[in-house]
Protein backbone atom coordinates (compact mmCIF):
# COMPACT_ATOMS: atom_id res chain seq x y z
CA UNK A 1 0.00 0.00 0.00
CA UNK A 2 1.33 3.49 -1.36
CA UNK A 3 2.06 5.73 1.50
CA UNK A 4 -0.47 8.27 1.95
CA UNK A 5 0.47 12.18 2.13
CA UNK A 6 0.07 13.77 5.48
CA UNK A 7 -2.13 16.68 5.96
CA UNK A 8 -2.47 18.91 9.39
CA UNK A 9 -5.17 21.13 10.03
CA UNK A 10 -4.52 23.56 12.97
CA UNK A 11 -6.05 26.61 14.00
CA UNK A 12 -4.78 29.12 16.29
CA UNK A 13 -6.63 32.63 17.18
CA UNK A 14 -9.91 31.36 14.84
CA UNK A 15 -13.49 30.62 15.17
CA UNK A 16 -13.68 27.21 13.81
CA UNK A 17 -15.31 28.44 10.85
CA UNK A 18 -12.89 27.37 9.18
CA UNK A 19 -12.91 23.91 10.02
CA UNK A 20 -16.65 24.04 9.56
CA UNK A 21 -15.81 25.33 5.71
CA UNK A 22 -13.62 22.01 5.13
CA UNK A 23 -16.68 19.81 6.53
CA UNK A 24 -18.78 21.96 4.50
CA UNK A 25 -16.80 19.75 1.55
CA UNK A 26 -19.24 17.31 1.78
CA UNK A 27 -19.09 14.02 -0.33
CA UNK A 28 -15.94 15.75 -1.58
CA UNK A 29 -14.28 14.88 2.48
CA UNK A 30 -14.29 11.56 1.71
CA UNK A 31 -12.34 11.57 -1.06
CA UNK A 32 -9.84 13.64 0.38
CA UNK A 33 -9.82 11.57 3.43
CA UNK A 34 -9.01 8.65 1.11
CA UNK A 35 -6.26 10.23 -0.43
CA UNK A 36 -4.75 11.53 2.44
CA UNK A 37 -3.51 10.58 5.87
CA UNK A 38 -4.81 13.61 8.18
CA UNK A 39 -2.10 13.71 11.32
CA UNK A 40 -3.65 16.49 13.10
CA UNK A 41 -7.06 17.97 13.52
CA UNK A 42 -8.05 19.24 17.23
CA UNK A 43 -11.49 20.31 16.11
CA UNK A 44 -12.21 16.68 14.61
CA UNK A 45 -10.51 14.04 16.20
CA UNK A 46 -7.97 13.26 18.80
CA UNK A 47 -4.16 13.94 18.39
CA UNK A 48 -1.24 14.53 20.65
CA UNK A 49 1.04 17.31 19.90
CA UNK A 50 4.11 15.54 20.75
CA UNK A 51 3.21 12.90 17.78
CA UNK A 52 3.82 15.82 15.33
CA UNK A 53 7.17 16.80 17.16
CA UNK A 54 8.81 13.06 16.55
CA UNK A 55 7.81 13.33 13.01
CA UNK A 56 11.04 14.52 11.14
CA UNK A 57 11.35 17.92 9.43
CA UNK A 58 8.81 18.01 6.14
CA UNK A 59 7.31 14.91 6.73
CA UNK A 60 3.77 16.46 6.60
CA UNK A 61 3.20 17.11 3.00
CA UNK A 62 0.30 19.97 3.62
CA UNK A 63 -0.63 21.86 6.68
CA UNK A 64 -3.65 23.86 6.73
CA UNK A 65 -3.65 26.54 9.47
CA UNK A 66 -6.28 29.19 10.16
CA UNK A 67 -6.70 31.69 12.45
CA UNK A 68 -4.18 34.46 13.82
CA UNK A 69 -1.15 34.53 16.02
CA UNK A 70 -2.75 36.05 19.36
CA UNK A 71 -0.31 34.33 21.72
CA UNK A 72 3.31 32.28 22.40
CA UNK A 73 1.05 28.91 22.09
CA UNK A 74 0.18 30.13 18.68
CA UNK A 75 3.21 31.01 17.93
CA UNK A 76 4.75 27.91 18.84
CA UNK A 77 2.48 25.61 17.14
CA UNK A 78 2.86 27.89 14.07
CA UNK A 79 6.90 27.15 14.10
CA UNK A 80 6.13 23.43 14.77
CA UNK A 81 4.03 23.12 12.11
CA UNK A 82 6.08 25.36 9.56
CA UNK A 83 9.21 22.80 10.57
CA UNK A 84 7.32 19.37 9.83
CA UNK A 85 5.58 20.46 6.73
CA UNK A 86 6.41 20.57 3.22
CA UNK A 87 4.03 23.32 2.35
CA UNK A 88 1.87 25.84 5.00
CA UNK A 89 -1.03 27.10 3.50
CA UNK A 90 -2.41 29.69 5.20
CA UNK A 91 -6.55 29.36 5.48
CA UNK A 92 -8.84 32.04 6.03
CA UNK A 93 -8.68 36.10 6.78
CA UNK A 94 -7.57 35.67 10.02
CA UNK A 95 -4.39 33.73 8.87
CA UNK A 96 -4.11 35.83 5.79
CA UNK A 97 -4.85 38.94 6.88
CA UNK A 98 -5.49 39.11 11.41
CA UNK A 99 -9.27 38.52 10.35
CA UNK A 100 -11.93 40.54 12.77
CA UNK A 101 -9.99 39.50 15.72
CA UNK A 102 -7.11 42.34 14.50
CA UNK A 103 -9.31 45.19 15.01
CA UNK A 104 -8.22 44.92 18.80
CA UNK A 105 -4.97 46.15 17.30
CA UNK A 106 -6.85 49.30 17.84
CA UNK A 107 -6.64 48.75 21.43
CA UNK A 108 -3.44 47.63 24.10
CA UNK A 109 -3.09 44.88 25.80
CA UNK A 110 -3.89 46.81 29.21
CA UNK A 111 -6.95 48.21 27.66
CA UNK A 112 -8.05 44.61 26.63
CA UNK A 113 -7.45 43.17 30.36
CA UNK A 114 -9.05 45.92 31.85
CA UNK A 115 -12.16 45.23 30.38
CA UNK A 116 -12.42 41.61 29.96
CA UNK A 117 -11.21 40.90 33.41
CA UNK A 118 -12.14 44.10 35.00
CA UNK A 119 -14.53 46.88 33.65
CA UNK A 120 -16.88 45.01 32.01
CA UNK A 121 -20.70 44.93 33.25
CA UNK A 122 -21.01 41.36 33.80
CA UNK A 123 -17.75 40.94 35.12
CA UNK A 124 -16.66 41.00 38.99
CA UNK A 125 -13.50 40.62 39.96
CA UNK A 126 -13.10 42.86 43.29
CA UNK A 127 -9.08 41.18 44.00
CA UNK A 128 -8.32 42.67 40.15
CA UNK A 129 -6.91 38.83 39.06
CA UNK A 130 -5.74 39.01 35.98
CA UNK A 131 -4.57 36.09 34.08
CA UNK A 132 -0.36 35.20 35.11
CA UNK A 133 1.77 33.11 32.56
CA UNK A 134 3.19 31.29 35.92
CA UNK A 135 1.34 30.94 38.98
CA UNK A 136 1.49 28.89 41.78
CA UNK A 137 -1.31 26.84 43.46
CA UNK A 138 -1.04 24.28 46.05
CA UNK A 139 2.81 24.08 45.52
CA UNK A 140 2.04 23.36 41.48
CA UNK A 141 3.18 25.62 38.97
CA UNK A 142 0.55 26.61 36.53
CA UNK A 143 1.10 27.97 32.83
CA UNK A 144 -0.90 30.12 30.44
CA UNK A 145 0.69 31.48 27.21
CA UNK A 146 1.78 34.76 26.85
CA UNK A 147 -1.07 37.31 25.32
CA UNK A 148 0.64 39.36 23.03
CA UNK A 149 -0.27 43.16 22.97
CA UNK A 150 -0.77 41.90 18.84
CA UNK A 151 -2.68 40.46 16.55
CA UNK A 152 -0.68 39.27 14.02
CA UNK A 153 -1.11 37.35 10.27
CA UNK A 154 0.61 34.27 10.39
CA UNK A 155 3.37 35.05 7.78
CA UNK A 156 4.60 38.07 10.14
CA UNK A 157 5.46 34.84 12.36
CA UNK A 158 6.30 32.05 9.88
CA UNK A 159 7.29 31.45 6.46
CA UNK A 160 3.97 30.87 4.20
CA UNK A 161 3.64 28.91 0.86
CA UNK A 162 -0.26 29.76 0.01
CA UNK A 163 -2.72 31.74 0.86
CA UNK A 164 -6.73 31.00 0.54
CA UNK A 165 -8.48 34.09 1.80
CA UNK A 166 -12.26 34.50 3.05
CA UNK A 167 -14.23 34.19 6.57
CA UNK A 168 -14.78 31.72 5.50
CA UNK A 169 -13.03 30.08 2.65
CA UNK A 170 -16.01 28.97 0.40
CA UNK A 171 -15.88 24.96 -0.63
CA UNK A 172 -15.38 25.05 -3.86
CA UNK A 173 -11.92 26.99 -3.52
CA UNK A 174 -10.94 24.72 -0.57
CA UNK A 175 -11.42 21.62 -2.47
CA UNK A 176 -9.32 22.75 -5.55
CA UNK A 177 -6.41 23.85 -3.36
CA UNK A 178 -6.02 20.63 -1.71
CA UNK A 179 -6.55 18.58 -5.17
CA UNK A 180 -4.16 20.62 -6.37
CA UNK A 181 -2.03 19.78 -3.59
CA UNK A 182 -2.76 16.17 -4.02
CA UNK A 183 -1.68 16.57 -8.08
CA UNK A 184 1.15 18.10 -7.67
CA UNK A 185 -0.53 21.34 -9.63
CA UNK A 186 0.64 24.55 -8.09
CA UNK A 187 0.93 27.97 -8.99
CA UNK A 188 3.81 29.70 -7.75
CA UNK A 189 5.10 30.31 -4.19
CA UNK A 190 3.33 32.69 -2.33
CA UNK A 191 0.08 32.36 -4.67
CA UNK A 192 -3.36 33.70 -3.18
CA UNK A 193 -5.68 30.38 -4.70
CA UNK A 194 -8.52 32.73 -5.25
CA UNK A 195 -9.32 34.55 -8.93
CA UNK A 196 -7.50 37.40 -9.04
CA UNK A 197 -10.31 40.07 -9.79
CA UNK A 198 -12.47 42.36 -7.35
CA UNK A 199 -15.29 41.81 -5.94
CA UNK A 200 -17.35 44.27 -8.53
CA UNK A 201 -16.11 42.60 -11.50
CA UNK A 202 -18.12 39.83 -10.58
CA UNK A 203 -20.94 40.93 -8.64
CA UNK A 204 -24.83 41.02 -10.43
CA UNK A 205 -25.42 44.22 -9.11
CA UNK A 206 -22.62 46.12 -10.99
CA UNK A 207 -24.86 46.43 -14.24
CA UNK A 208 -27.32 48.52 -11.89
CA UNK A 209 -24.46 50.86 -11.02
CA UNK A 210 -25.53 54.34 -11.89
CA UNK A 211 -22.78 56.08 -14.40
CA UNK A 212 -21.65 58.66 -12.19
CA UNK A 213 -21.99 56.95 -8.26
CA UNK A 214 -22.17 59.71 -6.31
CA UNK A 215 -22.78 59.27 -2.29
CA UNK A 216 -23.98 62.28 -0.68
CA UNK A 217 -24.73 60.72 2.74
CA UNK A 218 -23.38 57.12 4.34
CA UNK A 219 -25.92 54.86 5.03
CA UNK A 220 -26.35 51.93 7.20
CA UNK A 221 -27.86 48.97 5.75
CA UNK A 222 -31.05 48.87 7.97
CA UNK A 223 -31.74 52.83 7.43
CA UNK A 224 -32.29 52.42 3.29
CA UNK A 225 -34.62 49.70 1.71
CA UNK A 226 -32.44 47.28 -0.51
CA UNK A 227 -33.53 44.90 -3.65
CA UNK A 228 -32.09 42.41 -4.69
CA UNK A 229 -30.39 44.30 -7.98
CA UNK A 230 -29.04 47.49 -6.86
CA UNK A 231 -25.62 48.23 -6.34
CA UNK A 232 -25.19 48.96 -2.25
CA UNK A 233 -22.80 52.24 -3.03
CA UNK A 234 -25.97 53.69 -5.53
CA UNK A 235 -27.97 53.79 -2.40
CA UNK A 236 -24.95 55.18 -0.30
CA UNK A 237 -24.32 51.89 1.52
CA UNK A 238 -20.54 51.42 1.79
CA UNK A 239 -19.99 48.13 -0.02
CA UNK A 240 -15.89 46.83 0.18
CA UNK A 241 -16.29 45.54 -3.71
CA UNK A 242 -14.31 47.75 -5.14
CA UNK A 243 -11.00 46.98 -3.24
CA UNK A 244 -12.39 43.61 -2.22
CA UNK A 245 -10.93 40.24 -4.18
CA UNK A 246 -13.45 38.18 -5.59
CA UNK A 247 -13.71 34.21 -5.38
CA UNK A 248 -16.40 34.22 -2.48
CA UNK A 249 -19.76 33.40 -4.97
CA UNK A 250 -21.02 36.40 -3.80
CA UNK A 251 -22.21 35.07 -0.53
CA UNK A 252 -23.12 38.64 1.09
CA UNK A 253 -24.23 40.68 -1.92
CA UNK A 254 -26.59 37.97 -2.64
CA UNK A 255 -28.29 37.85 0.65
CA UNK A 256 -28.42 41.59 0.81
CA UNK A 257 -25.81 42.48 2.99
CA UNK A 258 -22.56 44.50 1.45
CA UNK A 259 -19.00 43.21 0.94
CA UNK A 260 -17.41 43.47 4.13
CA UNK A 261 -13.82 42.73 2.38
CA UNK A 262 -13.32 39.41 3.97
CA UNK A 263 -11.25 38.40 1.12
CA UNK A 264 -8.57 40.92 1.17
CA UNK A 265 -7.04 42.99 -1.33
CA UNK A 266 -6.30 41.85 -4.96
CA UNK A 267 -3.20 41.18 -6.17
CA UNK A 268 -0.18 43.42 -5.79
CA UNK A 269 -2.22 45.41 -3.82
CA UNK A 270 -1.18 45.35 0.15
CA UNK A 271 -3.60 47.45 1.83
CA UNK A 272 -7.15 46.66 1.09
CA UNK A 273 -8.19 49.76 3.76
CA UNK A 274 -5.77 52.34 2.26
CA UNK A 275 -7.15 51.58 -1.37
CA UNK A 276 -11.10 51.69 -0.47
CA UNK A 277 -10.09 54.51 1.09
CA UNK A 278 -9.30 56.27 -2.04
CA UNK A 279 -12.26 54.81 -3.81
CA UNK A 280 -14.75 55.34 -1.62
CA UNK A 281 -13.49 59.25 -1.14
CA UNK A 282 -13.70 60.05 -4.80
CA UNK A 283 -17.33 58.79 -4.47
CA UNK A 284 -18.34 61.19 -1.66
CA UNK A 285 -20.28 64.24 -3.28
CA UNK A 286 -20.79 67.53 -1.14
CA UNK A 287 -23.45 70.40 -2.95
CA UNK A 288 -20.76 72.95 -1.93
CA UNK A 289 -17.64 73.26 -0.08
CA UNK A 290 -18.15 73.57 2.96
CA UNK A 291 -20.73 70.74 2.89
CA UNK A 292 -17.46 68.42 1.98
CA UNK A 293 -16.09 67.88 5.91
CA UNK A 294 -19.87 66.62 6.65
CA UNK A 295 -19.82 64.44 3.93
CA UNK A 296 -16.86 63.14 4.94
CA UNK A 297 -17.81 62.75 8.56
CA UNK A 298 -20.54 60.82 7.70
CA UNK A 299 -18.35 57.82 6.92
CA UNK A 300 -17.95 56.64 10.60
CA UNK A 301 -15.20 54.89 12.06
CA UNK A 302 -13.51 54.49 8.82
CA UNK A 303 -10.83 52.31 10.19
CA UNK A 304 -12.58 49.43 12.08
CA UNK A 305 -15.09 49.25 8.45
CA UNK A 306 -12.33 49.30 6.00
CA UNK A 307 -9.68 47.14 7.79
CA UNK A 308 -12.25 44.97 9.65
CA UNK A 309 -11.12 42.01 8.50
CA UNK A 310 -6.84 42.94 6.97
CA UNK A 311 -6.13 45.37 10.83
CA UNK A 312 -2.78 42.78 11.07
CA UNK A 313 -1.97 43.46 7.31
CA UNK A 314 -1.96 47.16 6.96
CA UNK A 315 0.38 49.24 5.70
CA UNK A 316 0.25 51.17 9.32
CA UNK A 317 0.32 48.18 11.51
CA UNK A 318 3.67 46.72 10.09
CA UNK A 319 4.33 50.28 10.79
CA UNK A 320 4.38 49.61 14.61
CA UNK A 321 7.95 49.13 15.60
CA UNK A 322 6.68 46.00 18.47
CA UNK A 323 5.29 44.48 15.18
CA UNK A 324 8.82 44.23 13.95
CA UNK A 325 9.83 42.45 17.41
CA UNK A 326 7.92 39.16 16.36
CA UNK A 327 7.48 39.47 12.92
CA UNK A 328 10.88 38.69 10.83
CA UNK B 1 16.57 57.35 21.24
CA UNK B 2 16.54 60.49 19.65
CA UNK B 3 16.12 63.19 22.16
CA UNK B 4 13.44 66.48 21.24
CA UNK B 5 16.02 68.60 21.36
CA UNK B 6 18.26 66.93 17.70
CA UNK B 7 15.02 65.84 16.14
CA UNK B 8 14.51 67.34 12.77
CA UNK B 9 11.23 65.97 10.99
CA UNK B 10 11.83 64.39 7.96
CA UNK B 11 8.68 65.71 5.57
CA UNK B 12 7.91 63.91 1.95
CA UNK B 13 5.89 66.81 -0.33
CA UNK B 14 3.72 66.27 -3.24
CA UNK B 15 3.58 69.04 -5.58
CA UNK B 16 1.19 69.22 -8.18
CA UNK B 17 2.89 70.57 -11.51
CA UNK B 18 0.55 72.46 -12.69
CA UNK B 19 -0.31 75.12 -9.28
CA UNK B 20 2.95 74.80 -8.18
CA UNK B 21 7.22 76.16 -8.83
CA UNK B 22 6.62 75.72 -12.42
CA UNK B 23 8.55 78.54 -13.57
CA UNK B 24 11.28 78.00 -11.04
CA UNK B 25 14.76 76.81 -11.98
CA UNK B 26 14.29 72.87 -10.92
CA UNK B 27 17.93 72.20 -10.16
CA UNK B 28 17.68 75.28 -7.52
CA UNK B 29 14.24 74.18 -5.70
CA UNK B 30 15.67 70.83 -5.67
CA UNK B 31 18.56 71.83 -3.55
CA UNK B 32 16.59 73.76 -1.04
CA UNK B 33 13.51 71.23 -0.97
CA UNK B 34 14.35 67.42 0.16
CA UNK B 35 12.02 64.35 -0.25
CA UNK B 36 10.02 66.45 -3.02
CA UNK B 37 7.90 64.57 -5.48
CA UNK B 38 6.44 66.42 -8.23
CA UNK B 39 3.03 65.35 -9.51
CA UNK B 40 0.65 65.78 -12.81
CA UNK B 41 -1.83 66.56 -10.22
CA UNK B 42 -2.42 66.01 -6.60
CA UNK B 43 -5.28 63.68 -7.57
CA UNK B 44 -2.57 61.14 -8.76
CA UNK B 45 -1.22 61.07 -4.44
CA UNK B 46 -2.81 57.55 -3.07
CA UNK B 47 -3.40 56.68 0.17
CA UNK B 48 -1.43 53.98 0.14
CA UNK B 49 1.62 56.75 -1.17
CA UNK B 50 0.59 58.97 1.94
CA UNK B 51 0.38 55.57 4.83
CA UNK B 52 3.84 54.17 2.98
CA UNK B 53 5.55 57.45 3.20
CA UNK B 54 4.86 57.66 6.94
CA UNK B 55 5.75 53.89 7.45
CA UNK B 56 8.80 54.52 5.69
CA UNK B 57 10.22 57.39 8.03
CA UNK B 58 8.40 60.08 7.25
CA UNK B 59 7.47 62.49 10.03
CA UNK B 60 4.79 63.98 7.91
CA UNK B 61 3.15 64.51 4.61
CA UNK B 62 2.41 67.76 2.89
CA UNK B 63 0.08 68.01 -0.26
CA UNK B 64 0.64 71.06 -2.41
CA UNK B 65 -2.60 70.98 -4.67
CA UNK B 66 -4.13 73.59 -6.53
CA UNK B 67 -6.77 76.04 -5.72
CA UNK B 68 -10.50 74.50 -5.42
CA UNK B 69 -12.12 74.52 -8.75
CA UNK B 70 -8.62 75.48 -10.65
CA UNK B 71 -7.40 71.75 -11.05
CA UNK B 72 -6.33 71.41 -15.04
CA UNK B 73 -7.75 67.83 -14.54
CA UNK B 74 -11.12 69.48 -13.55
CA UNK B 75 -11.27 68.38 -9.86
CA UNK B 76 -8.25 65.84 -9.11
CA UNK B 77 -7.31 68.26 -5.63
CA UNK B 78 -11.13 67.90 -4.70
CA UNK B 79 -10.74 64.60 -4.90
CA UNK B 80 -7.25 64.17 -2.73
CA UNK B 81 -9.31 66.92 -0.39
CA UNK B 82 -11.73 64.08 0.35
CA UNK B 83 -8.96 61.68 0.77
CA UNK B 84 -6.90 63.48 3.41
CA UNK B 85 -9.95 64.17 5.86
CA UNK B 86 -10.48 60.39 5.69
CA UNK B 87 -6.74 59.86 6.31
CA UNK B 88 -7.00 62.33 8.81
CA UNK B 89 -9.43 60.30 10.50
CA UNK B 90 -8.04 56.97 10.25
CA UNK B 91 -4.59 58.13 11.63
CA UNK B 92 -6.24 59.28 14.43
CA UNK B 93 -7.40 55.53 14.83
CA UNK B 94 -4.67 54.13 14.39
CA UNK B 95 -3.20 56.17 17.69
CA UNK B 96 -1.01 58.85 15.21
CA UNK B 97 -1.57 62.62 15.13
CA UNK B 98 -3.65 64.18 12.19
CA UNK B 99 -1.59 66.90 12.01
CA UNK B 100 0.77 64.88 9.89
CA UNK B 101 -0.99 64.95 7.06
CA UNK B 102 -1.89 68.15 5.39
CA UNK B 103 -3.06 69.54 2.14
CA UNK B 104 -2.80 73.46 1.16
CA UNK B 105 -5.07 74.40 -1.70
CA UNK B 106 -2.73 77.59 -3.48
CA UNK B 107 -0.58 78.22 -6.74
CA UNK B 108 2.99 79.28 -6.75
CA UNK B 109 3.99 79.21 -10.47
CA UNK B 110 7.56 80.35 -9.15
CA UNK B 111 7.86 77.65 -6.01
CA UNK B 112 8.83 80.87 -3.71
CA UNK B 113 6.69 79.30 -0.72
CA UNK B 114 6.93 75.85 -1.05
CA UNK B 115 10.13 75.90 1.35
CA UNK B 116 8.43 78.01 3.32
CA UNK B 117 5.33 75.65 3.54
CA UNK B 118 7.52 72.35 4.09
CA UNK B 119 9.65 74.69 7.36
CA UNK B 120 6.16 75.81 8.79
CA UNK B 121 5.25 72.11 8.67
CA UNK B 122 8.38 70.88 10.47
CA UNK B 123 7.76 73.45 13.02
CA UNK B 124 4.32 71.87 13.82
CA UNK B 125 5.76 68.34 13.70
CA UNK B 126 8.85 69.08 15.90
CA UNK B 127 6.44 69.78 18.90
CA UNK B 128 4.84 66.35 18.23
CA UNK B 129 8.00 64.28 17.98
CA UNK B 130 8.31 61.43 15.84
CA UNK B 131 5.51 59.37 15.45
CA UNK B 132 5.23 56.87 18.22
CA UNK B 133 1.93 54.60 18.14
CA UNK B 134 -0.37 55.65 21.03
CA UNK B 135 -2.99 53.11 21.81
CA UNK B 136 -4.47 55.10 24.35
CA UNK B 137 -5.14 58.19 22.54
CA UNK B 138 -6.84 55.60 19.99
CA UNK B 139 -10.34 56.83 19.26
Amino acid sequence: MAVKPKVAIYWLGGCGGCDEAIVDLNEAILTVADAVEIVLWPVAMDFKYSSIEKMNDGEITLSIIHGNVRNSEHVEMANLLRNKSQLVLSFGACANYGGTPALANFRSKADIFNWVYKNSPTVVNPKGVFPQTLSEVNGHKLTLPEFFDHVYALNQVIDVDYYLPGCPPPPDLIANAVFAVLSGKLPPKGTTLSPHMAMCDACDRNKTKPFKLEIKEVKRIHEVEMDSETCFLAKGVICMGPATRTGCGNTCVSTNVPCRGCFGPVTHECDTGAKFLSAIASLLKADSDDQVEKVVDSVVDPAGYFYRFTQAASILHKFDENTKRRCP
Amino acid sequence: MISMKDYKPKILCFKCNFGWGYLDDKKEINAIVKNMVPVTCSGKVDSTHILSALKEGADGVLILGCCQGECHFQDGNYQTGKKILLIKKLLTSFGIEPERVRMIFSIDPEGDKIPIEIENMKNEISRLGPIQINKSAMA
